[in-house]
């Protein structure tokens, strides 16, 4: 059996809060294969934001270990894990965080240029990631000058520019309209179906609904793990 | 006939007088006798070729009150008058008629408080002003040197207190433009935290932020300088149009110009880097209020 693409072994993070620690999550172990569409559910509270930090070399757990590609990131120091963040892993957020002062194209080719891709180059993909996310046109738009399902597409394309290997999203429809969502959800469907690895954090019945599989957590442990058939009604039955 | 203020009288350039007398200028061009006698010219300021609708050529009647016998003069030029402070105020007209004109026109004969000498310079004017002195009791002579830094004491004073105003006013706006940058950058917490989330890295954002603040206190300053120049523009020729002078009452020098930029762009620059160093060396989930 081949290696997954990201493992947890018996992963702690704690939080020291009003004198207490708070254990957000408690020894969860997980793996993750390439070209999976995972989506952790769950209550407010209950560690998933925690979880997603974890996996994104983000934050570093108190106990355990996180692998991607066999590499334990938690022992990263800040430049490697800022390095892996840039060439690995791609970040989508609620809120979009797009820099207003530059275009759409600009936003994309950030970490492209951060990565060190010749102009042509990072222009040349910019211009194919906005056109996948469905924004031919837009390119030269600000953030300002989009509307939010707009705005979260050009996050989705910035997340894809150095070919992750894997995209972490947390509520990516969380600021969005019904109808709007729906068309991220099923960009991000898309998204998976080429090939791309995708772990969602979400309170969308229909974001969860339409991954592969769903990790439903409480209390800072994983209570389920559902995989295959029809997980969108277990989802929604939460 | 039109009846003058108050003219100030100024020879041909050996001898100044401050006496002030009422003065009758009467317009008789064309004055086909006058021209045929060829009659001597006088130079008239501007307010008074203004005032009087006088111009090049036009031939006059100067005489001490309106309706007297006078001398027919031609106008011969039309001075401007000098970028003097001290003059602001004086709202009489500036003539230069020949010695002796004034003297009829003054009936002070040979008479006057002061006179201007023309010396060659150097040791000439130290020597003439100890001979004049010598000359006889209560003659006093000065350097016109001495006279002018007389004279604008009080004009250097108030020089000062705006030199002293505009320092003020530039390090104020630069103080306040840093409080502004450091306030923006902060506002821009969730952005950097994005940035460090996405892979961008510490130098990276310091970088960038520091570059951002150094183009805003760069091209606030010029914006800023560009707006002063108007303004300056604005108040100069209203204020030169009310007085009828060519002083200028608001300056903007390059060098008034200079140490805004320099210190704008010193201040920019140490506020974006102080504001940038600290929000990069914050954890990004801190920065999104995660921890």
């Amino acid at each position: 059996m081949s290696e997954p693409l990201l493992r947890l072994e018996h992963v702690e993070r704690r939080y020291h809060m009003g004198g207490e620690d708070v254990r957000a999550v408690r020894g969860v172990s997980l793996s993750i294969d390439a070209g999976e569409h995972l989506a952790i559910v769950g209550p407010s509270g209950c560690g998933k934001s925690t979880l997603l930090n974890l996996l994104g070399a983000i934050d570093r757990p108190d106990a355990g270990r996180v692998l991607l590609d066999g590499r334990d990131v938690s022992a990263l120091s800040d430049r490697e894990a800022t390095e892996l963040r840039l060439r690995r892993i791609g970040f989508v957020f609620q809120r979009f965080h797009l820099l207003a002062a530059l275009s759409a194209r600009e936003n994309v080719e950030l970490p492209m240029s951060e990565a060190g891709l010749g102009k042509r180059e990072r222009a040349e993909r910019a211009r194919e990631l906005l056109s996948y996310v469905g924004l031919a046109g837009r390119e030269r738009h600000r953030p300002p000058q989009l509307s939010g399902g707009e705005q979260q597409r050009v996050a989705i394309a910035r997340a894809l520019a150095n070919r992750p290997a894997l995209v972490l999203a947390d509520e990516p429809t969380g600021e969005l309209d019904a109808r709007t969502g729906a068309e991220v959800a099923a960009l991000f469907q898309r998204l998976n179906d080429d090939g791309t690895t995708l772990v969602i954090v979400t309170h969308d019945e229909e974001l969860a609904a339409a991954a592969k599989r769903v990790v439903h957590m409480r209390d800072g442990l994983v209570v389920r793990d559902e995989r295959g058939v029809a997980p969108a009604a277990a989802a929604r039955g939460r | 006939m039109w009846n003058p203020h108050r003219i100030r009288f100024i020879s041909d350039g050996t001898m100044r007088l401050t006496i002030l007398v009422p003065l009758a200028l009467a317009a008789v061009a064309p004055l086909a006798a006058a021209r045929a006698q060829q009659p001597r010219t006088i130079a008239i300021d501007a307010r008074l070729a203004a005032d009087a609708r006088l111009h090049v050529g036009d031939v006059v009647v100067l005489a001490a009150q309106p309706g007297e016998a006078g001398d027919t003069v031609r106008i011969a030029a039309i001075t401007r008058p000098n970028a003097d402070p001290s003059e602001i105020a004086h709202q009489e007209y500036r003539v230069r008629v020949h010695l002796d004109q004034l003297q009829s026109l003054t009936a002070y004969g040979d008479r006057v408080h002061r006179f201007a000498v023309q010396s060659r310079g150097g040791a000439t004017t130290g020597s003439a002003v100890a001979a004049i002195d010598a000359a006889a009791f209560g003659f006093l002579a000065h350097r016109s040197r001495d006279v002018a830094v007389e004279t604008s004491a009080t004009f250097a004073v108030v020089s000062r207190f705006h030199r002293a105003i505009g320092v003020i006013t530039v390090v104020a706006s630069a103080i306040f433009l840093l409080c502004i940058l450091l306030l923006k950058v902060d506002e821009r917490r969730k952005d950097v935290a994005a940035l460090r989330l996405s892979g961008i890295s510490r130098a990276t954002v310091v970088k960038s932020i520091v570059i951002e603040a150094s183009m805003v206190a760069l091209f606030g300053t010029l914006f800023g300088a560009a707006l002063g120049w108007l303004a300056t523009a604005i108040v100069n020729a209203h204020y030169q149009g009310v007085y009828r002078t060519p002083l200028r009452f608001a300056l903007i020098t390059p060098r008034t110009i200079t140490f805004a930029l320099v210190l704008s762009v010193v201040l920019g620059v140490a506020a974006g880097a102080l504001a940038a160093l600290r929000l990069a060396r914050a954890h990004p989930l801190a920065l999104l209020g995660r921890r």
